[in-house]
């Protein structure tokens, strides 16, 4: 019984700090990109190549992180890959002709700095990280 | 055709440097990989490798460089290495475009561009793409797919998101023409039988591809059909003639679900040319095929790096006289695992029972109804 209970324990903390890790991660765009709140599906679709404008218009452009907690935290809430098989389907569209690499950079900051001046652009950074000049997209 | 054709994509490279600020602004892109395979395979020798004895002789590697000077064009040329067994040991074109893309809904590829037919067309050489060491190879044939990955031409594309919440359509429409070198494996059953093509078969092709992002999520249909039309000068001994296919559709079906860990894929695909060679002052031949060939496929991430596969692949050829070389069935086990992003191991175990496709009388002086192939595959990309 104590065992069960552990268990559960275990499993609630893990919960909690699964819920704590995707809360740090927020999603920015240039302010020129129309759109408040983005649905789980279009970032996925944007972030991974399928789609490159959002519903109800404006073409996007995506950037990311070239490593680092955010950028794994980013892939395991929205897109449901690790780093690895994520580059790997981008690689397929790059050698068949159908889409370039998206740019990674190298922190938040550059993140915050380039979408902040990049018309279409939308990207990922910690919550803490100061973001001046962007729009915060609401994540449905 | 293709020569204007690849005279517009020069003259668009030629215009980017003055259209670019700087290299920065031009945004360009170096990528590429390699793989290195190493068979085995019992009874029978596999695609002209001594495969029977273990070879090593499956070599890939690709080099590609993007641009991108503007949001909305693209420009990109890929070359490619490939070897394997007696084929290839060359550097080929692979691809070589300009894509303008006005928005989501429309854009435009031209120059030597991949044909988006069925599922795994525009992606069956990328071997960074997939678990596999090799497709289901009545539809994807590896040691033939130089020809048949791309046409010089165009490609139309673009997605429409469907309304009521009835997902998205993507669509490819493409025309083209598809040149065939006189080298090349997919004439090899000709030559087997005495017809050269000395200049190699060329002709044109169109066609069209919808794939519907259905709202049930993970799920895709899919459905590709062209036209295509291929012909040449052929001999035969001291005769010289022709040597055309009439016009025929090769149809694709196939449908792809995605959950979590899990991927399944179906296709089903059929291959009908119907050949006529006619030589001066010599034999009228035809020849003719109907090969249907269909599979399942499944993976799965066991961890993080690890992922394993099983596929079941049907191949037969209805026109073909009864017995094992008119069919091959493929029971096929597979495991990858990435070592990290840029490299990849990969392990692959055929049960193969029928010798329509890879083993030829060439290189195999009996050939057995049953093999077994082990495939062992490293690969870096970048």
């Amino acid at each position: 019984m104590k065992k069960l209970r552990f268990v559960i324990l275990l499993l609630a903390a893990a919960s909690i700090f699964a819920i704590h890790a995707q809360a740090q991660v927020i999603v920015i765009a240039n302010p020129g990109v129309k759109a408040t709140e983005i649905s789980k599906n279009d970032l996925r679709d944007v972030f991974t190549g399928a789609a490159t404008a959002l519903p109800g218009g404006g073409n996007v452009v995506p950037i990311l992180l070239k490593a680092g907690t955010v950028h794994e935290e980013f892939l395991q809430a929205y897109i449901g890959k690790n780093d690895t098989a994520y580059r790997a389907g981008w690689r397929s569209l790059v050698f068949s002709g159908q889409a370039s690499m998206p740019k990674s950079l190298e922190t938040d900051a550059a993140v915050v700095e380039f979408v902040a001046h990049n018309q279409g652009a939308i990207g990922y950074i910690g919550k803490a990280t100061p973001h001046e000049g962007v729009k915060v997209l609401t994540v449905k | 055709m293709n020569r204007w054709i690849v005279g517009i994509f020069a003259m668009v490279l030629g215009t980017l440097p003055m259209a670019a600020q700087s290299i920065e602004d031009l945004n360009i892109q170096i990528h590429g990989y390699a793989t290195q395979g190493f068979v085995y395979s019992t009874q029978n020798n596999w695609n002209s490798m001594t495969s029977s004895n273990g070879s090593p002789a499956w070599t890939e590697a690709v080099v590609n460089v993007t641009t991108q000077p503007e949001p909305k064009l693209r420009v990109g040329v890929q070359a490619r290495y490939f070897l394997l067994g007696n084929y290839g040991n060359a550097i080929a074109l692979d691809w070589a475009d300009a894509d303008y893309k006005v928005n989501e809904k429309f854009g435009v590829r031209f120059g030597k561009v991949k044909t988006p037919e069925g599922m795994f067309n525009m992606i069956q050489d990328i071997d960074p793409a997939y678990i596999w060491s090799i497709l289901p190879q009545g539809i994807y044939e590896v040691a033939t797919r130089t020809s048949i990955l791309s046409h010089y031409g165009g490609v139309v594309y673009g997605t429409l998101r469907l309304p009521s919440k009835a997902g998205s359509m993507d669509y490819r429409v493409w025309d083209g023409e598809r040149i065939i070198a006189s080298n090349d494996p997919l004439l090899l059953p000709f030559a087997a039988n005495g017809i050269l093509f000395p200049s190699g078969q060329s002709g044109n092709m169109y066609g069209g591809t919808l794939q519907w992002h259905t709202p049930v999520q993970g799920l895709m249909l899919g459905v590709s059909e062209s036209q295509n039309h291929q012909g040449g000068t052929a001999t035969l001994g001291p005769f010289t003639g022709n040597g055309t296919v009439k016009p025929f559709q090769i149809p694709f079906y196939y449908g792809q679900y995605e959950r979590s860990k899990f991927t399944a894929i179906g296709e089903y695909m059929r291959l009908p040319p119907n050949y006529t060679f006619t030589f001066t002052n010599g034999p009228t031949i035809p020849v003719v095929l109907d090969i249907r060939n269909w599979y399942l496929m499944s993976t799965y991430k066991l961890t993080e790096k690890l992922t394993g596969g099983v596929y079941y692949a049907s191949s037969f050829n209805l026109q073909a006289p009864l017995g094992p070389a008119r069919y091959q069935k493929d029971w096929t086990l597979s495991a990858r695992y990435d070592v990290s992003q840029y490299i990849y191991l990969k392990a692959e175990q055929h049960f193969v029972d029928g010798m329509q496709i890879g083993f030829s009388p060439v290189g195999n002086s009996t050939l057995n109804p049953q093999s077994k192939l082990t495939i062992l595959k490293v690969g870096v990309s970048f």
